[in-house]
Parts: C-alpha cells; sequence; structure tokens
C-alpha cells in the first residue's frame, strides 16, 4: 500500500498529494482503477533534486488532482503502461528537462532533433552555447555549433 | 473618353509584364504561429486581399511566386522554409510578417528560434507587429507590387 507524505490543498481549491517516487506506480493504478485520467506531466528544476509533476483527472466527478514526486538521481519510474497519453508527455520531459523515465519503450526527443546537446528547461543549460540545425537531402537533421552549418 | 474614343497608350513589354506580374500574385502560405490567423483575417471578406488581385492563398508552392513567412521561424522549421521556398517557381517573393520573422521577437535570447527569416531565405518586404493587423499586411503586399512594378528602373 502506498504512502502519502503530505496532503495540501492549493488557492483554487485542488488537492496536492506529495508522494515518494517508489509508490508512484501503485497509487496511479489505484486512481486509474477509480476512472482517473492523465492530464499532464510536467517537470520542475529545483538544481539540488528534480520534481515530477502528474495532473490527473476524474470526468465523472470533475475531480482534478496533482501529485508530486521528486527525484535527486533524475530517474522516475515510468507510468506508459498505466496511460497510453504517458508515452509523449515522457518523451517530452526527457527532452526539455532530462528526467529518464525507467520503463518508457521509447524514450527519446520528441520536440528538439536526436544530436541536440543538453536538456533546454534544465537550470545548468548554458544559452550562450547557440545550436543551429540543418537538413541534409534525406530530410535527416543535423546539430551543429558554427552558425555556417544551420539556422 | 466619352465618346468610346480611348486613344493610344505607349508602353514596354517589360513594363506590361511587370504590371501584369504584379496585379497577380499568388501568395503561399507559410503560417508558422500566431501571425497566420492574421493573415487569414487578410484573406477574409472584411480586409478583402483578393481586391489586389492576390486571392488565392494556397499551402502548395505549385505556381505561386509570394511566401507570406507569418510567424515565428523555429530552428527546426527552418530547413523546412527553406526547401519549400526553393520550390517555387521563379520570379519569387518572400514578405515576412510580425516581428518574430524579421529578428527573432519577444524570443531573442531563445534557443529555439531562428534570429530572422532573412537568415534562412531572401526578403523583399517586412511587414512590423505583434502580429501585424490585417491591413498592415495589404499595406506590405501594396508595397511589394509597387516594388514590382519598378524592376527595370532599378
Amino acid at each position: 500500500m502506498y504512502k502519502i507524505i503530505s496532503e495540501e490543498t492549493d488557492k483554487s481549491g485542488m488537492k496536492v498529494l506529495n508522494i515518494d517516487k517508489a509508490d508512484l506506480i501503485e497509487l496511479m493504478e489505484d486512481y486509474r482503477n477509480r476512472r482517473y485520467y492523465l492530464s499532464s506531466i510536467t517537470g520542475v528544476d529545483m538544481k539540488d533534486h528534480i520534481d515530477v509533476i502528474y495532473h490527473i483527472h476524474n470526468f465523472d466527478k470533475n475531480d482534478y488532482i496533482c501529485v508530486k514526486i521528486s527525484t535527486s538521481d533524475e530517474k522516475v519510474p515510468s507510468i506508459a503502461n498505466i496511460w497510453k497519453a504517458a508515452v509523449v508527455d515522457e518523451r517530452e520531459q526527457y527532452d526539455l528537462m532530462g528526467i529518464i523515465f525507467e520503463g518508457h519503450e521509447n524514450l527519446r526527443r520528441i520536440l528538439l532533433p536526436d544530436e541536440w546537446v543538453g536538456h533546454p528547461l534544465r537550470k545548468d543549460y548554458d544559452l550562450n552555447k547557440v545550436q543551429y540545425i540543418s537538413m541534409d537531402r534525406d530530410g535527416n537533421e543535423h546539430v551543429s555549433f558554427d552558425d555556417k552549418e544551420g539556422w | 473618353m466619352k465618346t468610346g474614343d480611348m486613344g493610344v497608350k505607349t508602353t514596354t513589354l517589360e513594363k506590361a509584364l511587370e504590371w501584369g506580374r504584379s496585379n497577380s500574385l499568388w501568395p503561399l502560405t507559410m503560417g508558422l504561429a500566431c501571425c497566420a490567423i492574421e493573415m487569414m483575417a487578410t484573406q477574409a471578406a472584411d480586409v478583402d486581399v483578393a481586391r489586389f488581385g492576390s486571392e488565392i492563398f494556397r499551402n502548395s508552392p505549385r505556381q505561386s511566386d509570394l511566401m507570406i513567412v507569418a510567424g515565428t521561424t523555429t530552428k527546426r522549421m527552418a530547413p523546412r522554409v527553406k526547401r519549400i521556398y526553393e520550390e517555387m517557381p521563379y520570379p519569387k517573393y518572400v514578405i515576412a510578417m510580425g516581428v518574430c520573422v524579421i529578428q527573432g521577437g519577444p524570443y531573442v535570447d531563445g534557443y529555439s528560434v531562428v534570429m530572422g527569416v532573412d537568415k534562412v531565405i531572401p526578403v523583399d518586404v517586412y511587414v512590423p507587429g505583434c502580429p501585424p493587423s490585417p491591413q498592415a499586411l495589404t499595406y506590405g503586399l501594396i508595397t511589394l507590387q509597387k516594388k514590382i512594378r519598378n524592376e527595370t528602373d532599378r
């Protein structure tokens, strides 16, 4: 049985559950069986650790719940086996935040090209090192730090 | 004139060709972001751009001679914009619509946005604004028409 570390209510009246990341799968399966659906997955870079935030929604009760977990080694269990919607959301968080979802069947970049260096929404991402994208005749994208080799 | 006597009008072949070309612009839409909504409004009945002979906004480069780049050009989209521009037949012209397309706009320090579409393709007319009103785009179109009409003078 999963354990809820703390439960609070935010300004809009939404329930926020703070849980340990080891309990995530169990809690999400419980809510899936109670006809909750996944709305979104977001990540927050807190410098020493990363928060992963799940919003789930029940259409019958019109109930929104926010589930927060934190991770210090960038790794979280994937919930793609519980909701298919998580496949795309987890790829986006991997792309922009660098969170590794363990157990995801196809964890690769979705918004940026595969060759892109770094994860742009991380606080330690260096915006001064500008990367440029070009495309060859076959439609493959290439990333370069040289502005003459792309846009 | 009232008698129906129209007289004689002399012109050069170049002038006649330029006049014809400037009044039958066939735009290719590159609606990339929010500016595209204003571009659609330009096409709609309120500020009817068909009055200027550029009615058929199509998403195919076939037969088109004007590319309206409307919206933020991201680095991932830039190679696609370039490829579609190269597929257009000559002579071809480009209108850059909105500040994102002109110099990056609010994303001037962003990691994902091209700082001006003129780094990718040559631009003839810049229409500033965020987003430019349909009237501004129409004015940009008239400016381009004037430019085409005076091409041999330059």
